[in-house]
């Protein structure tokens, strides 16, 4: 677990001082986790999990942005898939319409994505955080409707490049280098860790400490002398920028994009799985990832489950973690873990040590054996 | 540019769902001034009802029965989470308890889609005995379920205006609307008027599920989404505490919404115009805000 906001995190020299031993175990562990994700998965994997890893790859970075706004800034946004559908239309129609490399068109489709999200939610970001929730989650229904009217490209010509009369609709490219599958899936992860890089950056310099002030109190921030509005767009625009990337990188991964499988409570499945993976570390975007794209794959190829159980169970979890563990998974795991740890050491080694006669108890054992 | 005459009979249809949206914002503004929390299952509560009493009607049961149900089920389920997670998530802000609604309306959602399956591509509507009488105005033909429709927005909000003005558990509420630890201290028992404020705003919301599965579509996703997001954007416009400007900003929605309708340009975008009527009025009313006080409000 990456926690950025604990109390051991240093300042900006922190590059140069010299990390102590429970960083250097965690980065130890997350590089050996991203070299096995790279190079041992992809062979032993079937083109089933190949696809649905890619998925994971791509969604965690939109649990990223997500979970950057909700948990570092305080800002409960409903419309993020709206984003990601932006990020996809934009480097779909960019793919399609351009012969441009492939990651500067997920670059521009990220900084489109950013200069259309702030727009939007420039106005809201005045308000306080219920009318934010409330006019994200509108501003989501509205791109679902234009969505559903404008389409997304499919090599068509004109602004939309949508043609409704094309019986053989042509895939969107992929770069020559992730032309197959497992090479594509690579490529995911890769962009994956890059944008983890970028809003980790941003973390731990001086916008992290901002918005960690922000979510505290704003008005405590504004006596600071803080310009929130600023720093409130600036994680929503590296929110959109990263979305926005995702979703380009989505239109390559998926080759069809369709208006249909973005429905709107897909919005509300986002921010659900976000919390419930835990919104305050950068892990809890990939357990949330994991949540989203491959438990219900995963249940589906098992024992054919519906998706609408896995809607339910995000339903419940999402109440159950505000209720009772708002740290979600990503915070919770590790302490059921040490706990589940303390509990069978107690149970192997009987009584605590050190408790009165637990030496007595034992002494008293051999005698009668 | 289509004729007045092709507008006529959409300011009907216009008025009668801006009158269902107005019952489900006064719902909504009622239960988050008095207990803090924007029931954001709404729909989703109230079209696993309209669905219920589909089921009952299939099985051959008399419309009032179905009725009925729909509207204890949406009271009864809203009460439910009311007891188990108001007390639960109070003192948490009125965010992450509006985002704990969200959830119910996911489980209600996903349920509805389980039980009453779309794949098998079957059609289903509930139609009331008032769909086929109706007297006309002009040349517009109205029916009686349209009447009855704006009536109930009209009579709600009203009754619920008279409700919260000279009776004791609507004084009560609105105390608690205005300090809720102060009303506690003069003895009010504020857990049972917080229920009685849940299960109300339940009834409300199995009312809206109803009427709009008739003259809208019993669909999930319009009875889930359309009548949270254009109630909830009137109750935005009224800044979630006025429920006669809720009342006036829900017809102005519902009839809008309807009156796009014959602009051939505009038909497919009529259901972003609570969107935008919402984005517009907080944008207005946004300006000149004080940042530091009434925390508590937002």
């Amino acid at each position: 677990m990456i926690d950025t906001a604990g109390p051991k995190a240093p300042a900006t020299t922190g590059l140069l001082q010299r990390p102590d031993r429970r960083t250097l175990v965690r980065a130890t562990v997350i590089t050996v986790l991203l070299l096995l994700a790279l190079f041992a998965l992809p062979p032993l994997m079937t083109g089933y999990y190949v696809d649905t890893m890619t998925q994971v790859a791509i969604y965690s970075i939109v649990t990223l942005g997500l979970g950057l706004l909700v948990g570092r800034v305080g800002l409960y946004s409903l419309g993020q898939l709206a984003v990601l559908v932006i990020g996809a239309w934009v480097g779909a129609r960019l793919l399609f319409g351009t012969g441009q490399p492939y990651i500067l068109v997920l670059i521009e489709a990220g900084l489109v994505t950013m200069i259309i999200g702030s727009l939007i939610t420039l106005p809201a970001l005045r308000l306080r955080g219920l009318y934010l929730a409330l006019i994200t989650l509108m501003l989501a229904g509205a791109v679902t409707v234009v969505l559903a009217t404008l389409n997304f490209p499919n090599g068509g010509s004109g602004f939309s490049g949508y043609n409704g009369s094309f019986l053989h609709i042509p895939q969107i490219r992929r770069p020559s280098f992730a032309g197959t599958d497992p090479a594509y899936y690579r490529f995911s992860v890769v962009v994956a860790i890059v944008m983890f890089l970028l809003v980790f950056v941003h973390l731990r310099a001086r916008p992290g400490r901002v918005w960690a002030t922000i979510r505290q109190s704003e008005p405590a921030a504004l006596a600071a002398g803080i310009n929130t509005t600023v720093y409130k767009l600036w994680a929503m625009a590296l929110a959109s920028f990263v979305t926005g990337v995702a979703g380009a990188l989505l239109a390559g991964a998926d080759r069809e994009l369709f208006s249909i499988d973005f429905p709107i409570q897909n919005s509300i499945e986002l921010l659900a799985v976000v919390l419930m993976g835990g919104a305050f570390a950068l892990s809890g975007a990939v357990v949330a990832a994991f949540l989203l794209a491959f438990l219900p794959a995963l249940l589906y190829q098992l024992w054919s489950v519906p998706n609408d159980w896995l809607i339910i169970l995000f339903g419940v979890g999402v109440m159950q973690v505000l209720a009772t563990a708002p740290g979600g998974i990503a915070d919770q795991f590790p302490k059921d873990m040490k706990r589940l740890y303390r509990y069978l050491r107690g149970r192997l080694r009987g009584p605590a040590p050190g408790a009165p006669g637990a030496h007595a108890a034992q002494a008293k054992e051999g005698e009668t054996a | 540019m289509p004729s007045w005459s092709d507008f006529q009979p959409f300011i009907v249809s216009g008025l009668a769902l801006g009158g269902i949206y107005a019952l489900s914002g006064v719902g909504l503004v009622v239960l988050y001034r008095a207990t803090g929390v924007l029931n954001l299952a709404f729909g989703a509560v109230g079209a696993m009802g309209a669905f219920i009493a589909w089921s009952i009607i299939q099985a051959g049961a008399p419309g009032w029965v179905g009725w009925i149900a729909c509207i204890l089920f949406a009271g009864v389920v809203t009460l439910g989470y009311g007891l188990l997670f108001g007390p639960a998530l109070a003192g948490r802000g009125p965010l992450v308890q509006a985002v704990s609604t969200l959830g119910l309306a996911l489980v209600l959602f996903g349920a509805i889609d389980l039980l009453w399956s779309t794949s098998a591509g079957q059609s289903r509507s509930i139609s009331f005995p008032t769909d086929n009488g109706g007297f006309m105005v002009g040349q517009v033909q109205v029916n009686w379920t349209q009447v009855i429709a704006l009536a109930a927005g009209v009579v709600i909000t009203a009754g619920t205006h008279a409700f919260l003005r000279y009776s004791k558990l609507g004084t009560a509420m609105r105390a608690m609307a205005n300090d809720r630890e102060i009303t506690a201290t003069l003895g009010v028992p504020v857990r049972r008027v917080e229920a009685s404020a849940w299960f109300g705003c339940g009834l409300l919301s199995g009312i809206a599920g109803i009427l709009l599965a008739d003259l809208a579509a019993l669909d999930d996703t319009t009875l889930v989404f359309t009548v949270v997001i254009s109630s909830l954007a009137a109750a935005l416009i009224a800044r979630l505490r006025s429920i006669w400007v809720t009342f006036a900003a829900a017809l102005v929605i519902g009839l809008v919404h309807d009156l796009i309708t014959p602009i051939s340009s505009l038909t497919s975008y009529q259901d972003m115009t609570p969107f935008v009527l919402a984005a517009i009025a907080l944008l207005v009313m946004s300006r000149g805000q004080v940042m530091t006080r009434s925390r508590e409000e937002g």
